[in-house]
């Protein structure tokens, strides 16, 4: 596969959320509003490109039979890493991430890369599926979260958009509402690309 | 040597790295974080209690109702070392977990202001309650009546617009708030906290 297929399919035919449906917490949880959307996309890619190298590197050394605890331990590493040395030379970037930065430890798009794409490749491939991979989940938190915000609370990036006499839809920015969102897009999204198929 | 041994061998060495790694970072790190975490305090602290110059800690007994607990109180202090107010940092249980409300009254008797630290209400209702569209209504408050929380409009001089769809979290706001108030009525007021 060439780079730029490697980094296309992370956005379109795996996209992590509408395509391989996987990290499925983290969205649910977070999407209540477009900013939030980015912030966990972006702070996600950051480690999912780091941890996707280092598993590459290490391919040969992991045996098989432990791969699951070893990158287990590898991606908390990196996540616990981000985190501290956000905190404490990047205070401001940490107010606005830093409630995503734990959830990351969680997030199996990460094990998944791992395990399906980074153990099987050489590292330069690894960066490449990680970054679009990484921006395809992104990319999907963003379309979710502008959603919900503009209809859940009327505003977009925190902007007012609606008129005043909008009366904000409650249910969109609580879980109920991230379902709703989710199914119908992922629905919409099928539709579409099967046919293109 | 049998599999298990290389097995056992090589995870002991990757969580043997990542555990040296993590120690060094967080050696690194540890005093940027604390120096991060002690001015974030200060800044709070000033922010409800503008006039103060300087704070000093003061030894408290727990203080706690049913919802709320103060865990911290301050003596503001200015230039010429006259009191000028106390702030507090009450942890209340609001929607989706603790609540840490920190509380300037200062020597008249008045709210300055309050922040909002950490919190979990939920995005986009509760977690409104740190927006300064909320926290503003409680500057300028007298401290001889508890606040109480509106949901309806026409508010009276100690009453808060609950925030739409989060009124537990208004309540819990405003809780913490009056705790602050009745510690400082009851204890503070003049300036003898020994």
């Amino acid at each position: 596969m060439k780079l730029r297929e490697i980094f296309t399919n992370g956005i379109f035919k795996e996209n992590p959320i509408f395509k391989l449906v996987i990290g499925m917490c983290p969205t649910i949880a977070v999407t209540t509003a477009a900013i939030n959307g980015i912030g966990m996309g972006l702070a996600t890619t950051f480690v999912l490109i780091c941890s996707n190298l280092v598993i590459s590197l290490l391919k040969d050394f992991i045996p098989s039979k432990i791969r699951i605890p070893s990158y287990i331990v590898i991606i908390a590493t990196f996540v616990t890493i981000v985190g501290m040395v956000m905190e404490a030379y990047l205070p401001d970037l940490y107010d606005s991430l830093g409630i995503f930065i734990p959830l990351i430890v969680v997030n199996c798009i990460i094990l998944a890369r791992a395990e399906t794409f980074a153990s099987k490749n050489p590292p330069i491939p690894s960066i490449v599926d990680g970054l679009g991979i990484g921006l395809g989940f992104t990319l999907s938190l963003t379309i979710l979260g502008s959603i919900r915000e503009l209809l859940g609370a009327g505003t977009l990036f925190n902007m007012q958009v609606m008129p005043n006499s909008y009366e904000p839809a409650l249910i969109m920015i609580l879980p109920a509402g991230a379902f709703i969102t989710l199914g119908l897009l992922t629905g919409l999204i099928n539709k579409f690309t099967t046919k293109m198929d | 040597m049998s599999e298990t041994w290389t097995l056992g061998l090589k995870l002991f060495i990757i969580t043997a790295v990542a555990g040296f790694i993590l120690g060094f970072t967080n050696y690194l790190t540890e005093q940027p974080i604390m120096k991060q975490r002690i001015q974030a305090d200060m800044e709070a602290r000033l922010a409800v209690l503008p006039s103060a110059k300087e704070f000093e800690e003061i030894e408290i007994d727990e203080v706690a109702d049913e919802n709320s607990k103060i865990i911290e109180i301050y003596r503001a202090v200015d230039a010429d070392n006259n009191i000028v107010g106390y702030t507090f940092k009450v942890l209340t249980s609001g929607f989706g977990g603790d609540v840490e409300v920190i509380v300037g009254i200062n020597s008249d008797g008045i709210i300055e202001g309050i922040r909002i630290g950490e919190h979990s209400e939920t995005p986009g209702l509760g977690a409104k309650a740190s927006e300064e569209g909320f926290t503003e209504q409680f500057a300028g408050k007298a401290i001889d009546m508890p606040i109480e929380v509106n949901k309806t409009g026409d508010l009276a001089d100690n009453e808060i617009q609950a925030i739409t769809g989060a009124t537990i979290t208004s309540e819990c706001v405003s809780n913490a708030v009056n705790l602050a108030i009745n510690y400082y009525s009851e204890s503070l007021i003049g300036g003898i906290d020994n």
